[in-house]
């Protein structure tokens, strides 16, 4: 979307800081949400460790555009597409920051089972769910940075895919567990690690909501199809022996 | 995209000038989002008006809804304070200047030759920028123009004086000195009476023409708390040039360019999306 250049210059910076600050912790969170499958699919302690450091600098970001946004609102009485500039840049960064923290638990659950053997099988459906989300999440933030309703309309229509595979990982890890209850520590990790990819997709899928609002100063309309029914999936349960 | 080409309509080209739309979809103000039921209080429809050769309303139509505010905003010189002195011809007063077109008060068109100027000033009151009280006493200021209209006996003008100022929300500080003179007042002051002395002649309509653009924040503050009060009685149309009180004030708001009305609409969705770019640059204080 192309609009005309405010008459103030230093509204005009504000404005492209705000959306700098917004593309750096997009950023920071695709670093995060990456290296923390990879910690887990590679049974790395180091990059888990460096991964959790780096979600407190997308805390930090998160405040100061906190902290900036509530300046320009007050200072700037933002009308129209200024003032929705400014409550995306808000709404996007508490999405952000909930995306690093499900991205920080990843890499702490990573940390966790280290030691253990992995079914191959398993991990390369966590990690090909997560690599779904990130696509998700680098798409949606292009779609921020360019304006683009369209592109954002396509990745809320896409979580579907992650909730699909979220629900064959969820049936599958039920499986290793119902055949070995020593595979049960493992694989509840993993099922929370998939759990948190799910929900990464869900962020992504907000902030799709916000972009396309941010445009067009309305909200989506359509019915949003949702694929994640693990929620109402029936556990059998087989007596031991 | 823009905004303006999102919602399909056609938007300015630079060096427009007042002799070419700029942008008519508003021929139908009633058409407007959220006006259905109101009652049409003045209606304006193909309004020109011209300062001799000069054109500065080209084929305006709106619509002032009864017991609701509607704003007028806009740069300097785009028409906001000529239409409202067309409201009650306060432009009559001048030589060389005439307006074409209609504006029908509860369906009766005021430009006609046969309207009683007098008579259509009582039922539009209008308070201008500058304060403007006469220099008399606070109760004169008050009595005067409902002594023009009305006669009666002094304890009913007393009350007449009261109930005004009490509207004006100036009683409280002005009922131990009714004889100071007006000119004794604070700026705020000054104009809240000017407020009571429009109330005073029991209008329908009140014109407030950029009311606060002298005031401090607490008389604006008053004298936007006694709009929101005003309302419910009368039907107020208020220029300024303050786009966050037009935000906070009004129920309808019209953009005007040039002579022009550019967008007319519910003001919440004016000043949150828009429909078009030149209303957009302009709220927002962007170059156009």
């Amino acid at each position: 979307m192309d609009t005309h250049e405010h008459i103030v210059t230093s509204y005009e910076e504000e404005l492209s800081s705000l959306n700098n600050r917004i593309a750096k912790m997009g950023g920071l969170a695709e670093q995060v949400v990456g290296q923390s499958i990879d910690a887990l699919e590679g049974r790395d302690p180091d990059l888990a460790g460096l991964t959790i450091q780096q979600d407190e600098v997308i805390d930090e970001l998160e405040k100061e555009i906190e902290e900036q946004a509530i300046v320009m609102i007050a200072r700037r009485q933002p009308m129209a597409y200024d003032l929705r500039q400014i409550m995306a840049a808000l709404r996007i960064s508490t999405d952000l920051e909930r995306i690093g923290d499900l991205g920080k638990n990843i890499a702490k659950r990573a940390l966790a089972v280290v030691g253990e053997q992995q079914p191959k099988q398993l991990m390369l459906g966590l990690k090909h769910m997560g690599e779904l989300a990130l696509g998700q999440l680098k798409e949606v933030l292009d779609a921020y940075i360019e304006r683009d309703a369209d592109r954002a309309l396509k990745v809320w229509y896409k979580d579907e895919e992650i909730d699909a595979m979220y629900n064959s990982l969820f049936r599958e890890l039920l499986t290793y567990m119902m055949e070995d209850p020593r595979n049960i520590g493992l694989c509840t990790h993993l099922l929370f690690g998939a759990k948190n990819i799910e929900r990464i997709g869900d962020h992504a899928t907000n902030i799709a909501e916000t972009v396309y609002f941010l445009v067009h100063g309305s909200a989506i309309t359509d019915q949003r199809p949702k694929g994640d029914n693990t929620s109402s999936t029936p556990v059998p349960i087989r007596s031991a022996g | 995209m823009t905004l303006a080409n999102q919602a399909g309509m056609t938007v300015a080209k630079e060096g427009t000038n007042m002799t070419v739309a700029i942008h008519t979809d508003i021929k139908e103000p009633s058409a407007v989002e959220g006006t259905a039921g109101l009652e049409e209080k003045v209606s304006v429809r193909h309004l020109n008006f011209y300062y001799g050769e000069f054109r500065a309303l080209a084929d305006n139509n709106v619509n002032l809804y009864k017991n609701k505010v509607t704003a007028f905003i806009g740069p300097s010189g785009c028409g906001k304070s000529t239409l409202l002195r067309i409201l009650n011809r306060i432009y009559d007063l001048y030589p060389n200047q005439r307006a074409e077109g209609e504006v029908m008060l509860d369906g009766e068109n005021i430009l006609s030759p046969r309207q009683d100027v007098n008579l259509l000033r009582a039922k539009v009151g209008m308070v201008f920028q500058k304060p403007t009280p006469f220099p008399m006493t606070i109760y004169d200021n008050i009595a005067f123009g409902v002594r023009l209209y009305e006669q009666m006996p002094k304890a009913e003008l007393d009350g007449r004086v009261e109930d005004a100022l009490r509207r004006g929300a100036l009683w409280d500080e002005v009922k131990d000195k009714l004889d100071a003179s007006g000119l004794s007042l604070s700026g705020g002051q000054q104009q809240r009476l000017c407020i009571a002395r429009t109330v005073a002649i029991r209008p329908e309509v009140i014109l407030l023409d950029e009311p606060c653009s002298a005031l401090d924040p607490i008389s604006t503050a008053k004298i936007e708390e006694l709009i929101d009060v005003l309302k419910n009685d009368y039907t107020i149309a208020i220029v300024t040039h303050n786009m966050q009180q037009a935000a906070r004030t009004s129920d309808f708001t019209a953009f005007m360019y040039l002579g022009e009305l550019v967008e007319y609409g519910d003001t919440t969705q004016i000043f949150t999306n828009p429909k078009l770019e030149r209303t957009q640059d302009y709220i927002t204080g962007r170059f156009g």
